[in-house]
């Protein structure tokens, strides 16, 4: 109880309007408490447990693992993948939000409802519908058989698979960053003498240069994790169609925990990377979004203004 | 140069913003677009500027058609309400952007950018905030900079969208004369969009009126505020007294509500006695006075019902000593009678 007493008086907020809204120490210790529970089991304790499986053989046998062959080309096809996938993203992402934030037209609506489809569709199902299309059975298979193009159970595939999955992220970033900003600037460049191309990269891309970038992190780490319709197209050939999280996969099946989780540790420390950057990205936002509005520069308005003679601008 | 817009219409669905207007202004001149809001000027000035384009009717620089142009090809001087400053470049940055992104052949070189934003920053005497964001400035500031920015491309011509809409009432006051100062210094043709009257009046060498999408009158501020060619006009300039009357000969009476005409008197306009003088006056009960500023502001109830606006100076409010519900007698001493089909149309 006396813990509990000096606790509160340290925690208390020191006015009468904070106090209103402040639940008792009783509840607030249990809330933090079923929160870190919660944290603890559900993300750190699984994230522990990787590493420490990973290094359960030693150190000698998580590099060694990374080093097999069939690891090593797993890790590049999804580097490839990803290295495809969010660049196209990225384009289509800018592109879109550009349509969409800035104009009005016919189908706006649906245009936005088929930016989210990826994320509403199960992503065995995204890779079920291009073995539809491109496999052999497929709509288009007895052409492509015919030209010798192979793209389900092949590279091409799996970056179509990926970039349909991670689709959303950076349009869906940058539309409401879009509308929010409004087009004045532009149309000032415009106005100003500026083409087209020199608006967006002078203007427009600096303005959401921050969301653009936490929407390439997020389609990035999605990209490189994708599990379900990469599997579905990929085919598992070793050293060939196999990307990272199909390879720890299959090397689980095989008994073989320590290669697996080695693997497995690079994707969660890409995640921890992306994490990092993520909330680097939002410090830095939420930085620039807090410039002080006019401090203290005021005093100047109320000197008398007057035109200066010989500096004519025009 | 000289702007001729030429039976310009433009519609936004089912709204008429701009309805055949045409308005020629000529080489040097600073005119004011005034209006309530919906009334098209702003409309008007972006048509001008190529940053909207007209369902019909041409725009004209110096004579030559411009319709088709582009707002990059107009090279006009355009600045926002809301300042739209690049929040990204430090006010240096900003002024210099007309001149870094013009084709190779024509961009001057880094010196002479330098040499030409100084002089734009001295104009506008932010010398000591070039290396600024935007966020860091006043809204007084941001204004300048923004003018600066304009005036850095050496346009023909100069748009101002309200200037100083978004600024505080001194602020205001302060930079409209500055622009008037700057307009006499470099004798630019200008274009400016305001609803405020008063700012209109004293800036303007002439102001257009505009309402419903249409131009109601043009003329210079005396001649808009002293001889309204449409009860609109009247009711817009400055505050009135409306009542609804009868016009027999060069006489006015008002209070008879079943005929055709609208009697308009300025506050100002009206005296209040004592005593009637003989000539035209009708009785009033003083309802409320307002003795705080340069004019006293009376409110009354005229015989037959109606409030009536006066106003008065001090020194002749101290003469009368009226007081609250005091019965008095009100003589017009010049009003203005319209007729009932063009006077619906100004409520």
């Amino acid at each position: 109880m006396a813990t509990a007493l000096t606790l509160r008086n340290l925690w208390a907020a020191p006015d009468r309007a904070a106090q209103a809204t402040t639940e008792s120490g009783w509840v607030r210790w249990s809330l933090i408490a079923v929160a870190v529970l919660f944290l603890g089991t559900f993300l750190f304790l699984p994230l522990a447990v990787v590493f420490a499986s990973a290094f359960a053989q030693g150190v000698s046998v998580y590099f060694a693992a990374l080093r097999e062959p069939d690891t090593l080309a797993a890790i590049r096809l999804t580097l490839l993948a990803a290295g495809m996938a969010v660049p196209m993203n990225m384009i289509f992402g800018v592109a879109a939000a550009w349509a969409i934030g800035r104009f009005e037209f016919f189908g706006k609506s649906f245009l936005i409802t088929l930016i989210d489809l990826p994320f509403s569709v199960s992503p065995v199902v995204s890779g079920l519908i291009y073995v539809l299309i491109f496999g052999l059975q497929g709509l288009l298979g007895p052409w492509l058989a015919a030209h010798d193009l192979k793209i389900i159970f092949a590279v091409p595939g799996i970056v179509l698979a990926t970039t349909f999955v991670t689709f959303p992220f950076v349009a869906r970033e940058l539309i409401p960053l879009v509308q929010a900003q409004g087009n004045e600037e532009e149309e000032a460049a415009l106005t100003l003498g500026a083409s087209g191309w020199q608006t967006f990269f002078r203007v427009t891309l600096p303005n959401i240069k921050w969301g653009l970038i936490y929407g390439v992190i997020l389609c990035n780490a999605r990209a490189m994790g994708e599990f379900g319709a990469v599997s579905v197209v990929s085919g598992h050939i070793r050293g060939l169609t196999n990307t990272m999280p199909l390879q720890i996969e299959i090397l689980y099946n095989e008994y073989q925990f320590a290669p697996a989780f080695a693997v497995a540790s690079l994707l969660a420390l890409l995640a921890l990377a992306t994490l990092i950057v993520k909330s680097a990205v939002e410090w830095k936002t939420l930085r620039s979004a807090e410039q002080p509005e006019a401090s203290a520069v005021d005093l100047r308005t109320t000197e008398k203004l007057t035109p200066v003679i010989g500096a004519k601008a025009a | 140069m000289s702007i001729e817009a030429i039976k310009i219409s433009k519609r936004f669905g089912q709204f008429a913003a701009l309805d055949n207007v045409s308005l020629e202004i000529p080489s040097g001149e600073l005119v004011a677009l005034l209006g309530p809001s919906g009334s098209g000027k702003t409309t008007l000035l972006r048509v001008i500027a190529g940053l909207e384009f007209a369902d019909s009717g041409n725009v004209r620089f110096d004579g030559h058609d411009i319709s088709d142009r582009t707002a990059r090809e107009r090279r006009v001087g355009f600045v926002f309400q809301h300042y739209a400053l690049f929040r990204h470049m430090t006010v240096f940055e900003n002024i210099a952007f007309g001149l870094r992104v013009r084709p190779r052949d024509t961009r001057p070189s880094k010196k002479q950018t330098q040499d030409k934003v100084h002089d734009l920053l001295r104009l506008i005497q932010l010398e000591t905030l070039a290396q600024r964001y935007p966020s860091q400035l006043s809204g007084g500031q941001r204004q300048r900079v923004a003018l600066a920015r304009a005036l850095a491309v050496e346009p023909k011509v100069l748009l101002l969208d309200e200037p100083f809409g978004a600024l505080d009432a001194k602020v205001r006051l302060e930079l409209r004369r500055w622009l008037r100062q700057l307009h006499d210094e470099i004798h630019i043709t200008s274009v400016f969009v305001t609803h405020d009257q008063e700012e209109a009046l004293e800036v303007a060498d002439r102001v257009v009126v505009m309402n419903h999408g249409r131009i109601e009158q043009i003329g210079s501020p005396e001649e808009v505020y002293n001889h309204p060619a449409t009860p609109f006009v009247y009711n817009f300039l400055g505050n009135v007294n409306l009542f609804h009357g009868r016009l027999e000969g060069d006489k006015a009476y008002i209070n008879e509500r079943e005929t055709g005409h609208v009697v308009y008197v300025r506050p100002h306009l009206l005296e209040i006695a004592r005593l009637p003088n003989g000539g035209s006056h009708f009785r009033a009960r003083i309802k409320h006075i307002n003795a705080a500023g340069p004019l006293v502001k009376v409110e009354a109830t005229a015989e037959w019902g109606d409030p009536v606006h006066i106003e008065m100076s001090q020194e002749k409010f101290g003469d009368l000593q009226l007081s609250k519900d005091e019965s008095v007698f009100v003589i017009p001493k010049d009003v203005k009678v319209f007729q009932n089909g063009e006077a619906s149309q100004a409520k």
